[in-house]
């Protein structure tokens, strides 16, 4: 159950010919594979495209009925690995990930891939996770492309471009047995547009359709064919590539009448660059520009005769590629040089070497390259300006803001239920530390910001256990290692426990199984946590597990894991002496503690109609939230330098003497009990109370209620008498 | 240049916070655009899936009225000088677009609300780490070309709605787009979900947006201090007779400048012990007033007024038990948690007092003796440790009126004797440093603000003002500036790391 459902975009898939489809650009893109005619799509989730998945997932209806096959990945790995069908057998086929972190995973199999070609068109679309709202490293998939010899299309990020060049795409990949990565910028995921469909098309081999067995010695790699395979990249994939490209107009050459100077773009910096245009009253908004461009909607080939072409009697280029190392650049100015082309050529020289190339990027980018081309009389605005627009504050405003805008970093949601584990950590290492952790991807990498500060190192998905086989022999206490669920799965298992058993590790491993691949946005995956029976309400959902759940305790001691503890991560105390336990005892090998709580935004979604139900239904049902009592609460913030839940947060101090803010649990609270049992874990203060709202009142709580209230409100009443008398 | 190029699409920014519904409202901007027969693009940055953080959701729309051939090419995302609305669900999201440069005084309507959500920065410091929304108002009304801004989380609780709507109502309200009110509305109504209550919210919203476009209601800086608001203080009338006397001895003992403070107190003094400990707390406060001459704000007489009260009403179980059935508690949980009329809650409190705790109501002599010996403390470690009490159960009701009765015996228990010998050695810094380095009077009374929270942390904090106090006594050639510096020291971190450090450094120079 991902975060977000597609059930009724999806529907918008069955369009046809003619048929205007407006929407986001995951759906163009699924859109244009089913107008494709794939016969099979996978992948594994990751922003930016963590969304496809979840629009493949729920579009398993429409993928039915054309026989499209469709499989939720275990890696990028096992996705990568999917493209071999198109190998034999003429099958187009999509997958999808995250990049470059899933390019990394997926390298061996797209490695082998690209060597034996294919003949089915086969397309990986990758969510290009570069420059602002990234959560990875910053580097760039090109760079396979040209080891691997893949094909990198890099579309201009509009709708009809975006579907079009799928399409051109599969027919690219099948005219020079070539796979292809399709890149999409995270913006461009995410927007939204329109374009006139065609009918789907189903595939030719399906369930339905069964192929022959066909067996192609030639493809396969090993010696010899991987040489004659080398040999067949440049001598036959290549050319034909650049021929098709070519012939079917990929790249596009749009006028203009200052023919001495020219741009060149990849696809996906096309918009960005006409905005600049068009601010520098060089363009209209509708793209008509006065510098003539060259826009490369495929990135990797190059093609020569078409550089050549349009630099050809012109002075000066702009060219604009994103990232670094620059791989476009050096290939263009080789390219010019032999063939004795004298246009000067800017890029990385006068464009920032790193970053994402924003609007003001280009505008100051696009500014100075006037200027050097002897042309700013045509342009609006001048540099100064341009530099003056990156930030029109003066300086002693731009000084207040530095000292009152507050950053605001990612962290775990309210009542998340890896909170607890960490507060129990936080503790543990007050008593025992301090440690040194080995991190890893997932919502638990928020655990090494504030305010729990807890982490050294994060190398990668499901690595934190292997990272840990390096440092345990100099460190002052037994290794720790934290991964999650998906990681544990992705690859956790085997780089990490299956080796560390094999080896003796004598160390812990926390496992945090939340039931879900939180971070990517709720997707399911192998293993299914038993929702424990929360605080928050007393509501206990059914058992919510996959038909054929598979267990991470089981796997793990199939793995040859002896110690092996299973604690709900609501219990802190109880984590707390696990914690110890694992970090303390005599006992060799492996510790794998695994920390169990259901993801709560997953929860809550699940939780909140059943509640309403319940009460509706006119069951007894209690709801739980919590409440600070702000006479008691001195203001010293303890509970939330352990927590750092977004309920848990401060407001003025309603005691006039008083200087320093409470703390204050907002309406946010879904009452996971969390700080309250912080509170008894780590000797706090007596402020925190557990406030249970009944609906549906039974007799006993009707009578109850109104004997207490009838005798307390007795004594609260001569508590206000006795007030009165002891006043000022 | 070529036709067309005095048309350009209007430029949207929406921040958000996570979670918070900026997803909500580009939908409803995308829809209402749409309604009113514009193009739309939008592009967002949800980033992961976390309920934390900024958002941003980026929007370009265009007249189809305008287009001739081909759609017009947007940009995917927000740049500098570009910026026609910017909207953003809290102030310092504001801030943070204008630091970025996305507001520019020619163009750019900012449409804010006014109030603060804290972020971890913020709300993890010991002390006061908030920062201020005023000087955000200023800045964005100063850079943009229209500011629209209101506590709009306020509007959105009163109707019972989500900051879109109240969002979606101030876009509206403020006229920056050329929609009708009406377009606006049927978005809200065509999702079907909520639709009363958002309405609702919207509309209260566009009125005040509307009535915003008259300058005068554009933010003004308040002026003025808290001095001229100590100024407007004047002493209520006393409704006791013994009330009477503690306010006749204030007024006519004490300066003006001081009655606001002191008064309050009094007051807490007294609703803490009784009307002697009231008077005692008068006392001690004349001592320095006694000393502090020189100054007419007497800011060292506020200071040490203010720390003292608190600290004299230092939270033993007695004081948390009385505070835990104020007759008044209930209703205020009832409305916090918006508890229904008749509904029935459950409140269950979360204690853990140690045999420390334990051992300081006890009389001096038998609580030294407890703490003292290791059976003792065993004994305790019984009835001490974690404890989930219902209060609204008529068992524990009683037994916190018993605790809470055990004020009574206040004062001879160790706990009370612990901390006013404390507190009398501050006092006597305060007086002794007076007479010679006023300023170093008031840093030291200062340090009566670090003295806070239970248990481990009440230690901790409390022997920070003792080491400072000490430090004082044994160094005099310490200067009010390394006062404070090992002021801050103490609220640095809860670990003492900063404080060891400072006080080694300063003490052993």
């Amino acid at each position: 159950m991902a975060e977000r459902s597609f059930k009724k975009e999806v529907l918008k898939l069955r369009a046809g010919e003619g048929d205007l489809f407006q929407g986001e650009g995951i759906l163009a893109i699924t859109k244009a594979l089913l107008q494709s005619g794939v016969s099979y799509v996978g992948g594994y989730q990751g922003s930016p495209i963590s969304h496809l998945m979840d629009v493949l997932n729920d579009a398993q209806d429409v993928l039915g009925e054309l026989g499209v096959h469709f499989e939720a990945s275990g890696s990028e790995a096992t996705a990568a690995a999917m493209l071999s069908a198109s190998i034999n057998y003429p099958l187009r086929g999509a997958v999808t990930w995250k990049s470059t972190v899933g390019t990394n995973v997926a390298s061996d199999a797209l490695s082998n891939l690209a060597s034996s070609g294919v003949v089915g068109g086969a397309m990986v679309i990758v969510g290009e996770d570069y420059g602002e709202g990234s959560s990875i490293m910053q580097e760039r998939t090109y760079a396979f492309a040209m080891k691997a010899q893949m094909w990198l299309m890099d579309p201009r990020p509009n709708l009809p471009s975006i579907v079009d060049m799928i399409e051109k795409g599969f027919q690219l990949s099948e005219a020079s047995n070539t796979p292809i990565f399709y890149m999409m910028r995270i913006r461009g995921c995410h927007v939204t547009g329109e374009f006139v469909a065609k009918d789907n098309l189903a595939p030719q081999f399906s369930n339905l359709n069964p192929v022959t067995p066909n067996r192609e010695a030639e493809k396969i790699i090993l010696p010899p064919h991987v040489y004659q395979q080398e040999r067949d990249k440049i001598s036959q994939r290549w050319p034909a590539a650049i021929d098709f490209i070519q012939q079917h107009k990929l790249n596009e050459f749009f006028p203009g009448k200052q023919e001495e100077l020219g741009i060149i773009t990849c696809g996906g910096t096309y918009n960005t660059i006409i905005r600049a245009l068009e601010r520098q009253g060089l363009a209209d908004c509708f793209g008509n520009s006065d510098i003539p461009l060259y826009v490369m909607n495929v990135a990797y080939p190059i093609v020569p005769d078409e550089v050549a072409e349009f630099c050809l009697g012109k002075k000066h280029i702009l060219l604009i590629e994103e990232g670094q190392p620059a791989y476009i650049e050096p290939a263009i100015q080789s390219l010019l040089r032999k063939k004795d082309i004298q246009t000067q050529v800017y890029g990385k020289d006068i464009l920032p070497q790193t970053g994402d190339v924003t609007g003001q990027v280009l505008l100051t980018g696009l500014t100075r390259f006037m200027e050097i081309a002897g042309r700013s009389s045509t342009t609006k605005i001048s540099s100064l300006e341009v530099d003056q627009l990156q930030s029109p504050l003066q300086e002693d405003d731009r000084e207040s803001l530095l000292q009152n805008v507050p950053p605001r970093p990612s962290g775990l949601c309210t009542g998340c239920p890896e909170r607890p584990l960490f507060s129990a950590i936080k503790q543990v290492q007050a008593e025992i530390g301090p440690f040194h952790i080995s991190s890893d991807i997932g919502c638990h990498s928020f655990a090494t910001l504030a305010p729990f500060n807890l982490g050294n190192t994060i190398m990668g998905y499901g690595l934190s256990l292997a990272s840990s086989s390096s440092i345990r022999h100099v460190l002052p206490h037994k290794s720790i290692s934290i991964m999650g669920d998906g990681g544990f799965w992705h690859n956790g298992l085997s780089s990490g426990v299956a080796s560390a058993v094999f080896n003796n590790h004598d160390g812990l491993l926390i496992i945090i199984n939340n039931g879900y691949s939180a971070a990517t946005g709720g997707q399911d995956i192998p293993s299914m946590v038993e929702p424990n029976n929360l605080i928050a309400t007393t509501m206990d959902a059914e058992r919510l597990e996959r038909d054929q759940s598979q267990s991470i305790e089981r796997a793990c001691r199939g793995a040859g894991v002896e110690w092996l503890r299973t604690i709900s991560t609501y219990s802190i105390s109880e984590m707390k002496e696990t914690l110890t336990e694992a970090l303390t005892t005599k006992q060799g090998g492996l510790k794998v503690i695994i920390a169990e709580g259901e993801c709560m935004l997953n929860r809550q979604r699940r939780i909140k109609p059943l509640m309403k139900k319940s009460i509706e239904d006119g069951k007894r049902t209690l709801r739980a939230r919590f409440y600070i009592d702000s006479k008691t609460c001195t203001g010293d913030h303890a509970c939330i330098r352990i927590s750092g839940c977004p309920s848990l947060t401060i407001k003025d101090n309603p005691d006039p003497l008083r200087t320093d803010p409470v703390s204050y649990v907002d309406n946010s609270c879904v009452g996971c009990g969390v700080c309250g049992d912080n509170v008894h874990s780590a000797v706090l203060c007596p402020s925190f109370s557990k406030i249970d709202l009944l609906s549906n009142p039974n007799a006993i709580d009707s009578t109850m209620s109104r004997i207490r209230r009838a005798v307390i409100g007795w004594f609260e009443r001569r508590d206000q008498r006795r007030e009165i008398r002891q006043a000022l | 240049m070529t036709a067309g190029s005095e048309l350009r699409s209007t430029n949207i920014i929406v921040t958000a916070l996570g979670g918070e519904g900026g997803g909500v409202l580009a939908n409803w901007l995308i829809e209402v655009a749409n309604a009113n027969d514009w193009t739309v693009q939008s592009t967002s940055l949800a980033g992961v899936a976390q309920r934390t953080g900024a958002t941003i959701y980026y929007l370009e729309i265009f007249p189809r009225a305008d287009i001739k051939d081909s759609p017009p090419i947007m940009s995917l995302s927000p740049t500098q000088g570009d910026i026609d609305i910017a909207i953003s669900s809290e102030i310092a999201e504001a801030g943070r677009m204008l630091q970025r440069g996305f507001v520019t005084p020619d163009r750019t309507t900012v449409i804010s609300s006014s109030h603060r959500v804290y972020a971890i920065d913020e709300k993890t410091e010991i002390a006061d780490g908030t920062m201020q929304a005023e000087t955000i108002l200023d800045i964005a009304n100063r850079y943009s070309k229209h500011f629209v801004h209101y506590d709009m989380q306020d509007i959105a609780q009163r109707n019972n709605s989500v900051i879109s709507s109240v969002l979606f109502g101030a876009l509206a309200g403020s006229g920056a787009l050329p929609f009708g009110r009406e377009s606006y509305e049927e978005v809200i109504r065509q999702t079907g979900k909520a639709v009363a209550t958002n309405l609702a919210a919207f509309d209260d919203s566009y009125e005040i947006a509307q009535n915003t476009t008259n300058p005068v209601a554009h933010y003004q800086p308040v002026t003025g201090d808290a001095e001229s608001q100590t100024r407007g203080f004047s002493l209520p009338e006393a409704t006791t007779i013994q009330g009477q006397k503690l306010l006749a001895r204030l007024a006519a003992d004490f300066p003006s400048a001081t009655h606001e403070i002191v008064y309050e107190g009094v007051r807490k003094a007294l609703e803490y012990q009784d009307f002697d400990y009231a008077a005692y707390y008068l006392d001690q406060v004349a001592s320095i007033v006694a000393v502090d001459t020189v100054d007419e704000k007497f800011e060292l007489s506020n200071t040490t007024a203010r720390y003292l009260a608190l600290w004299m009403c230092f939270e033993d179980i007695p004081r948390v038990a009385q505070l835990k059935i104020r007759h008044q508690r209930m209703q205020e949980i009832r409305q916090e948690v918006k508890a229904q009329d008749q509904q029935i809650i459950y409140v269950t409190e979360y204690f853990r007092p140690r045999p420390e705790e334990i051992c300081a109501i006890l009389p001096a002599p038998l609580g030294r003796a407890i703490i003292g010996s290791s059976l003792g403390r065993r004994a305790l470690g019984l009835v001490s440790g974690a404890k989930k009490l219902k209060t609204n159960t008529l068992a524990i009701y009683f037994a916190l009126r018993f605790l809470a009765m055990l004020r009574r015996f206040r004062r001879s228990s160790l706990g009370y004797q612990h901390e006013h010998s404390m507190i009398n050695n501050w006092l006597a810094a305060i007086r002794l440093s007076a007479s010679s380095d006023r300023t170093l009077a008031v840093e030291i009374a200062e340090c009566g603000r670090i003295v806070k929270g239970y248990g481990s942390t009440r230690e901790r904090t409390s022997e920070q003002n003792i080491a400072i106090v000490s430090a004082y006594n044994d160094h005099p050639q310490l200067l009010a500036e390394d006062i404070k510096t090992l002021r801050n020291a103490a609220l640095a971190d809860d670990s003492n790391t900063a404080f060891n450090q400072k006080i080694s450094a300063l003490t052993t120079a």
